[in-house]
């Protein structure tokens, strides 16, 4: 389909949505946003650069997974092999091993590659979520050298009385999306079940820039040749989550919650762009179960407060790459098994004697065990030789905070914490905030903040076999953050926010894998980085008149992030350059505009030019030119007596963009999904407000 | 009101855009006489392998030969090259094709593709060649005049999955080949019946093979690695009688040495590996030498080649592995003459 014609669709799903509609959808949706606004900082947050996301942008669309709500609402880059393949987040030109990701509190980056694939987490099992930007990620856990992202779910997101809610997803290359939820929630008591379930060939075509296909005469001389448009070979899925929570609250300052969120996900792994093998004849499948599991209990009184938390981890992951080399024969090339368990507990108090003052103190153990083998490999004499590790590690983090808030408009805050992981103890990680009011016209704010930051190597760059590295030392980061912002009514009806933040990082010991002459990668200390850049924000929230409702969106970063290690060679070129894979801008922007039962949404984001070379050399085969996409979807809610009924239409990639994120990686190109909600008003409920 | 709409509703069409694909295009070649071929492999799943041609005369270098005659990606992780008659045949081991190429345009003449794992391929004669390969226990036949696979050959004690069969030399009618990864073997095949015939066990993973101009077999074992099964010893470098089959003697490097690249001249009396440095010594000699011919200035070599022409050594720095390699051009007493950037992890080199 031509660029021109989806032009005319946007057009006509602009007029489509300005014609006609209804207050409810509008009156809910102004209903949800108010639920992430917070006017006042609390003293917790002093000085702290946050990026919260709104309801509206986690609710989306049950087909998204956290990897795409952070695509177009944040300025962070995410790296993505495309729907349902690895996707990595990084902040501010680190990389993603330096991105801490808690759920309810407790890490869930996976201890083997100290990393998190967020295409496995689906957005709608996230209630509330946000980034704590470089410095400020200290308060809630160490290692975070780029920063941290905190997901949760939250008993406030759950309806009193009996709800129910049913969406089904149908789109493009025959992809399926279910997702349901029941939830029950009384005085005391609430409870919820959620289940996603997506499955799809993801056989979506693109014109394979990497190749030819040669047309060759009678002699076997080549007489032609063009691109061909291929399939995206072996990329089915199919994802399975539930998640069941339990609240209870005693209403005397006692709040118990459990959190059990089971993911079963079966994936094969895209063939890249350059292979010419035959699918058919090929197997390389990705296989995983996790269970993880949360409890905690929040027990309140007027000037102090302390929250216990446990949970528990289970990740068992299979890969397997198999060749078919003969009818039904297939050879295992790559049989690879990893189980990891990990034992969570976590206590913290928070105390506030006086208004001025305000303290915190906290203490987390994580007790991982892993056991990584490729089974693949020859066995000993013996015939029990494991080709991989079998390891535990235990990794504690404590902390104290002091925060000060002296007059009105002036806070400043504290915080000591030490890690710990293993055997090693990683020197104290000091962090100091301080924010300002400057003007209460406009809540015009100053912020900054400075800390020192050190996180261990992973398991897999110790102990991986071959390569693992146990001699490695911590990254250690050092970094600096300064911002601006507001928030203004320009008349009752239209309100204006934005920030903008100037940060200065340096990390030294970064771990790069790099080959050997043995044939396989083994991790280095290697690299001192100077990551550096502006962050800007804004927001416009704007009810005009009859019944419409304007939201804008809108990020920008850039983000230098460059090599100033020693050379590794008298002909290093890569000193002075910028990282691999990280642009140096990047922006997204969301609109939206809701006019009674009718909701229109527009995203959008840019990256960059990426280098994919150390050197920044920008050859043929080494760079990814800078690319824009945009997704549209258009929502209308049907009001009946028994049942609520929404019908949206997503287009992705409206403009049939060819584009890359990856090398050799392609992605689909305009793509559609139809959902349909619905969700039944049932006699004891209080409220109709959906179950988001 | 109906203003701002419109705005809102046209400012969409600002944000669409285009990625622009700066590729596609064929460039016209055309060289002659003695030149250089670089394989470089790139980094594994990027498809970002590319094709050098180096002009020792001129000196004078081409990077991205492939693609830029072609007008699309060589593939991922390009692993050799080997000339028969005025066509250049390239393994490119993780796209599973064969490319072969006229070495005088660099344009494509046709493809074998679907093949498991390529890594070598050794010539027997016009209708007949040999490709090794990783993750299986055949060796692929072929027919070069119609890029048709013709057979295999099974390697005995070997199972696909830990399959490894690499570097080939011929000897009379029979082709030797080393067998690599998890392996310790070098074994003898008949190319009249296209079946090994013999095997001889050496050392732990021998890395590489040539035959010296006495029929003596070397190759270099590069011992393992801590933690691996198949066994962790120090490196070895073989002298193997060719006719009887049989090890003449074994020179120990120290435990934890990176040795690999084994190489040797046109005549075939001098053998070069590196080392951390680069290494040559006689083919008659009986003890290792103590000093390189040539010394790493900080440099991590990752390929090496000696010139059939006039025996100038070209070793290659991978540096990071991230970025162009360097190719450093000594005499072969270890005088710099030139130095190029190639591409990514030059591993390989073929010449003309």
């Amino acid at each position: 389909m031509g660029t021109d014609k989806l032009r005319l669709i946007l057009l006509s799903v602009s007029v489509a949505a300005i014609a006609s509609g209804h207050q409810a959808l509008a009156q809910k949706i102004h209903n949800m946003r108010t639920l992430e606004v917070t006017a006042k900082r609390p003293m917790k947050e002093i000085g702290i650069q946050k990026t919260a996301f709104d309801s509206l942008a986690l609710k989306e669309n049950i087909a998204l997974s956290m990897a795409d709500v952070l695509a177009f609402n944040s300025s962070v880059f995410v790296k993505s092999y495309g729907r349902a393949t690895l996707s990595t987040v990084a902040f501010r030109g680190t990389s993603p091993g330096h991105t801490q990701v808690t759920w309810n509190g407790m890490h869930i980056n996976n201890p083997m590659m100290g990393t998190t694939d967020f295409s496995t987490i689906p957005a709608y099992f996230i209630d509330q979520a946000s980034l704590l930007h470089g410095t400020s990620s200290v308060n809630d856990a160490g290692g975070g050298l780029g920063g941290l992202v905190r997901l949760s779910t939250s008993s406030s997101a759950i309806p009193e009385g009996l709800s129910a809610q049913y969406i089904q997803g149908i789109g493009s290359f025959s992809t399926f999306d279910e997702f349901a939820r029941l939830t029950y929630a009384n005085e005391n008591w609430s409870t919820s079940t959620r289940i996603v379930y997506s499955s799809s060939p993801n056989d979506y075509k693109y014109v394979n820039h990497d190749k030819m296909i040669n047309i060759y005469d009678d002699n076997h001389n080549i007489v032609g040749r063009y691109h061909p448009v291929e399939r995206n070979r072996s990329g089915a899925f199919k994802d399975f989550n539930i998640l069941q929570e339990v609240y209870y609250n005693n209403l005397r300052g006692d709040r118990l919650g459990l959190n059990v969120w089971y993911t079963y996900s079966n994936r094969e792994l895209p063939l890249i762009s350059t292979d010419y093998g035959d699918e058919r004849e090929f197997e390389n499948r990705q296989l995983e179960n996790t269970l993880r599991a949360v409890f905690s209990w929040n027990h309140s009184r007027s000037l102090w407060r302390t929250a216990v938390k446990a949970g528990y981890v289970h990740t068992n992951m299979n890969y397997d790459y198999r060749r078919e080399v003969s009818d039904g024969n297939w050879a295992d090339m790559v049989r690879s098994r990893s189980r990891v368990n990990t034992f969570y507990a976590q206590g913290d108090v928070e105390f506030n004697p006086v208004e001025k003052w305000y303290f915190t103190a906290g203490v987390s153990a994580h007790q991982h065990f892993v056991r990584s083998e490729d089974k693949n490999k020859i066995t000993a004499d013996d015939g029990s030789v494991i080709y991989g590790y079998d390891k535990g590690r235990i990794e504690l983090s404590g902390y104290a905070s002091a925060k000060w808030q002296p007059v009105d408009r002036l806070g400043m805050s504290l915080v000591l914490r030490q890690d710990m992981a293993g055997d090693k103890w990683a020197p104290v990680i000091p962090a100091f905030f301080v924010d300002g009011l400057i003007s209460r016209a406009g809540n015009v704010m100053l912020r900054a903040s400075v800390s020192r930051n050190y996180k261990f190597p992973s398991l897999n760059d110790k102990y991986f076999l071959p390569g693992g590295n146990p001699d490695l030392a911590c990254e250690s980061g050092f970094s600096y953050d300064a911002g601006i912002s507001f928030d203004a009514g320009v008349s009752s009806a239209v309100r204006f926010s934005g920030n903008a933040t100037w940060f200065d990082s340096r990390i030294d010991d970064w771990i790069i894998w790099l080959p050997t002459t043995k044939g396989f990668f083994s991790p280095r200390n290697i690299s001192r980085v100077h990551a550096y850049g502006v962050e800007l924000k804004a927001a416009m929230a704007a009810d005009l008149t009859h019944g419409w409702r304007l939201d804008l969106d809108g990020s920008y970063s850039w983000t230098p992030s460059v090599n100033q290690g020693d050379p590794v060679s008298p002909a290093d070129k890569s000193v002075g350059k910028q990282l691999p894979y990280v642009p140096k801008h990047s922006a997204s922007v969301v609109g939206r505009l809701t006019w009674r039962k009718w909701a229109f949404m527009y995203k959008w984001c840019f990256y960059s030019k990426r280098y994919t070379m150390s050197s920044n050399d920008y050859t043929l085969t080494g760079h990814l030119p800078a690319y824009f996409m945009s997704n549209v979807s258009l929502e209308k809610l049907l009001e009946f007596r028994p049942l609520d009924l929404s019908v949206k239409l997503a287009v992705n990639n409206i403009f049939n963009e060819d584009y890359l994120s990856v090398l050799s990686r392609p992605m689909p190109g305009v793509n559609f999904e139809l959902f349909i909600g619905i969700t039944p008003k049932f006699k004891n409920k209080r409220t109709t407000d959906a179950v988001y | 009101m109906c203003t701002l709409l419109t705005i809102i509703a046209a400012s969409g069409f600002i944000f669409s855009g285009c990625m622009e694909w700066d590729y596609g295009e064929s460039e016209d070649f055309e060289v002659s006489g003695e030149g250089l071929f670089i394989v470089n492999e790139g980094n594994f799943q990027y498809s970002n392998s590319s094709l050098t041609y180096y002009n020792p005369e001129s000196e004078t270098v081409e990077n991205e030969v492939f693609a830029r005659a072609n007008g699309f990606k060589l593939g991922d992780v390009a692993q050799s090259m080997s000339i028969y008659g005025d066509r250049g045949w390239i393994a490119v081991n993780n796209s599973k094709v064969v490319f072969a190429i006229d070495i005088n345009t660099f344009r494509e003449v046709g493809r074998i593709e679907n093949l498991p794992s390529p890594r070598f391929i050794h010539f027997v004669n016009d209708r007949k060649a040999y490709i090794t390969q990783l993750w299986s226990n055949q060796i692929i036949i072929f027919d070069p005049s119609t890029y048709q696979v013709t057979g295999y050959i099974t390697i005995p004690g070997m199972s696909p999955e830990s399959g490894s069969t690499e570097q080939m030399v011929q000897f009379g009618k029979y082709v030797f080949c080393n067998l690599w990864s998890f392996q310790n073997r070098i074994i003898k095949i008949d190319t009249e019946t296209d079946t090994v015939v013999d095997e001889l066990t050496v050392g732990v993973q021998p890395t590489s093979l040539a035959i010296d101009c006495n029929g003596k077999l070397w190759t270099v074992c590069d011992g393992g690695y801590e933690g691996n099964p198949f066994g962790y010893e120090a490196p070895s470098l073989f002298r193997i009688d060719a006719e009887s089959f049989t090890v003449e003697r074994q020179f120990k490097f120290r435990l934890g040495d990176m040795v690999s690249e084994l190489n040797i001249d046109r005549e075939g009396n001098t053998i070069y590996w590196l080392n951390g440095d680069v290494w040559k010594m006689s083919v008659d000699s009986n003890r290792l030498p103590v000093r390189p011919v040539i010394k790493s200035q900080g440099t991590i070599y990752y390929g090496l080649t000696v010139s059939p022409a006039n025996g100038d050594i070209y070793v290659a720095d991978a540096i990071d592995y991230r970025q162009q390699g360097i190719v450093y051009r000594y005499s072969q007493d270890g005088d710099l003459i030139d130095e190029f950037y190639a591409g990514i992890s030059p591993g390989a080199f073929c010449w003309r």
